[in-house]
């Protein structure tokens, strides 16, 4: 099972078992991640699942779609490599991806 | 069964109203679906069926929006109302919303909104009450609203006016749809909109004339001006009432938390977490209602569809399947999503700006009144199927808390002995009473050697009778008419300007009170 490593903004790690398919935001909050909400359920919508993955991942994900890159444009403590994570469904290639998360969610 | 009495909710409930939350609990454990007869809906408690329902969209549909009234008069809505729309229709317009109610814009008004609690707020500093709605929840919100849009302020009192009387209810009773859909229009915005459409700017209104918008049948076009009036209409009528019940809410409970408001005094930081625990805590939509397109199993009873379902966000956000010792406020509470703003393809578009609000609203209050107390003789909760909160919610502050006055009943004994026993005067007096503190003034003097006076409470005065004071120690008879004709007994100790003492309330029984003279 492939795994991810979420960093919370004050450094503490949180490293849980990801299902394939299931999105990177969907494995947070259902391992109670702190620091991801998800609040529209995975919808592109409300921003709140905002996360920075690390540039040797980058180029291993999808490209952000016409949705995700605008939802992105109008959020808080956006960096070149924020995603929205409900927007990274999980393969086993992504196996170890670190995904660290912002100050604030809103 | 565990319970003795049958359990029952229903929105409308006067009584329920004041206090959900034990019927809450006993419906997550007794009866996570419930079915109300009386008003004929049904309705799910737990987090994880109130999360499905808000989550599975095909079977709880919005098509005839998320107000209980208005599902069961199965109302159809236009599209662009796209609250009330399923997927696709509802995602086009969203997305277009999306695109202009972003968290940036809705953050880049943080200045604006401190600069009018600032103003409304200043001028309160250094009287003994204030009003948490009338001084600021209830204008506040509008007010962010109309900066939103870009609204000139002399315009923004009125559209709080229209917007919230089409969403009040009487008491206990359901509210009128035929109403609600006749005002759905929005008359309020029709002018700014053909104003704005020749004075443009860099605000919302401006981008939702000009952006293209790719709707439902594919097309790309501008919106046409009925729907963004039916837009603005209801983001106005979902984002007013609902955050001025969160400042409410914030005055109500902070109140009766007063070590946790003492911490966010000392430590500001803290202010953004205590603002999503109200949001969990005491939730102001704690109900979203649901059309069920489909059969569905709840707890192994089939849902049939074309049911109403509500949606229990208040309960849910105290499910301790979800929150460890959910009925508790805990600002440390390790950090967890709610369902304060709902869940899913419909979650509140405007949570950015409403957490700003409550946050900024919390920050400039305890700048100017780090500690109040509720003024529950005049408080009033409002009634709505949607929206639960305080209509109106008024503080002591200051020289005015009766806990001011409960600390001087303490003086140093030094203080005490030294000050001059006369016991002529105003004085507050502070009844501890079995549903907290009750509030009076007590006027005392001489007259040709017999003390008299008045007494003030609960909204009446009437004059004290047998009051006596020797040698330090003072009685009188109140004669209460409100809330109850009452004779009430005070017996007490003088000790300098301050007199504690048990007071006898008729059957009510006897409490401990103390009074405080006003120097």
């Amino acid at each position: 099972m492939p795994k991810i490593l979420f960093i919370e903004h004050n450094g503490r790690e949180h490293l849980v078992d990801a299902d394939v398919g299931k999105t990177v935001m969907q494995t947070a909050v259902d391992n109670m991640v702190p620091g991801i909400i998800g609040d529209c359920g995975g919808a592109c919508s409300c921003a709140t699942c905002h996360g920075y993955v690390a540039a040797e991942w980058a180029d291993r994900l999808a490209p952000m779609s016409g949705d995700e890159s605008m939802m992105l444009d109008g959020a808080l403590h956006v960096e070149s490599n924020s995603r929205l994570t409900c927007q990274i469904a999980m393969r086993p290639e992504l196996d170890g991806i670190v995904v660290r998360l912002p100050v604030s969610q809103f | 069964m565990p319970f003795s009495e049958p359990i029952y909710w229903d929105p409308y409930s006067p009584e329920i109203l004041k206090n959900p939350y034990p019927a809450f609990k006993r419906l997550r454990e007794a009866a996570p679906l419930y079915y109300n007869e009386e008003h004929d809906f049904y309705a799910v408690s737990r987090y994880a069926d109130v999360e499905r329902g808000l989550k599975e969209r095909d079977t709880f549909s919005s098509v005839h929006g998320a107000i209980l009234e208005m599902i069961k008069a199965q109302v159809q809505m236009p599209d662009s109302a796209f609250i009330m729309q399923d997927p696709p229709v509802h995602t086009a317009y969203r997305a277009m919303l999306q695109r202009v109610i972003t968290p940036r814009r809705m953050n880049g008004l943080e200045a604006q909104i401190r600069a009018f609690c600032a103003r409304s707020l200043d001028p309160l500093v250094g009287s003994d009450r204030f009003d948490f709605i009338a001084n600021l929840g209830a204008e506040m919100p509008m007010r962010v609203i109309g900066m939103l849009l870009g609204i000139p302020e002399e315009d923004q009192i009125a559209l709080r006016e229209q917007t919230n009387t089409v969403l009040r209810t009487e008491a206990g009773k359901p509210m009128d749809v035929s109403l609600s859909e006749a005002n759905m229009g929005g008359e309020a915005f029709e002018d700014y909109i053909d104003w704005r459409t020749t004075h443009p700017s860099d605000d919302m209104m401006t981008e939702l004339l000009t952006s293209d918008f790719k709707d439902p049948g594919g097309n790309i076009r501008k919106l046409r001006r009925d729907e963004i009036l039916s837009i603005v209409t209801m983001i106005a009528g979902a984002g007013n009432e609902t955050t001025g019940r969160l400042i409410g809410w914030t005055g109500k409970v902070l109140a009766e938390h007063p070590d946790q408001r003492r911490e966010l005094v000392k430590n500001p930081a803290l202010i953004p977490q205590a603002i999503e625990e109200l949001l969990r805590f005491e939730p102001p939509g704690p109900a979203i209602a649901r059309y069920v397109a489909r059969d569905v199993e709840f707890h192994g009873h089939t849902v049939p569809a074309g049911s109403a379902m509500m949606l229990l966000v208040g309960s849910a956000n105290r499910d301790d399947r979800r929150f460890v010792d959910g009925d508790s406020f805990n600002i440390h509470r390790e950090s967890r999503p709610h369902l304060g703003f709902g869940h899913g393809i419909h979650v509140c578009i405007g949570s950015a700006l409403a957490r700003l609000e409550g946050r900024v609203a919390l920050e400039e209050v305890l700048k100017r009144f780090p500690e109040w107390e509720v003024d529950y003789q005049h408080a009033e909760l409002a009634s709505t199927s949607t929206v639960r909160g305080w209509e109106s919610l008024p503080v002591f502050v200051g020289s005015g808390r009766p806990a001011a006055a409960a600390r001087v009943t303490a003086p140093p004994a030094a203080a005490a002995a030294a000050a001059p026993v006369s016991v002529e005067g105003t004085w507050n007096v502070v009844i501890k009473g079995p549903t907290g503190a009750m509030l009076a003034t007590l006027m005392l003097e001489w007259v040709d050697g017999v003390l008299r006076g008045t007494q003030s409470g609960q909204g009446s005065t009437s004059p004290i009778t047998e009051a006596r004071f020797e040698n330090g120690n003072i009685s009188w008879v109140n004669h209460t008419t409100k809330p109850m004709k009452m004779k009430v007994e005070f017996k007490g100790a003088v000790t300098g300007n301050t007199i504690s003492g048990k007071v006898k309330a008729g059957f009510a029984g006897s409490f401990a009170f103390t009074a405080v003279k006003q120097l």
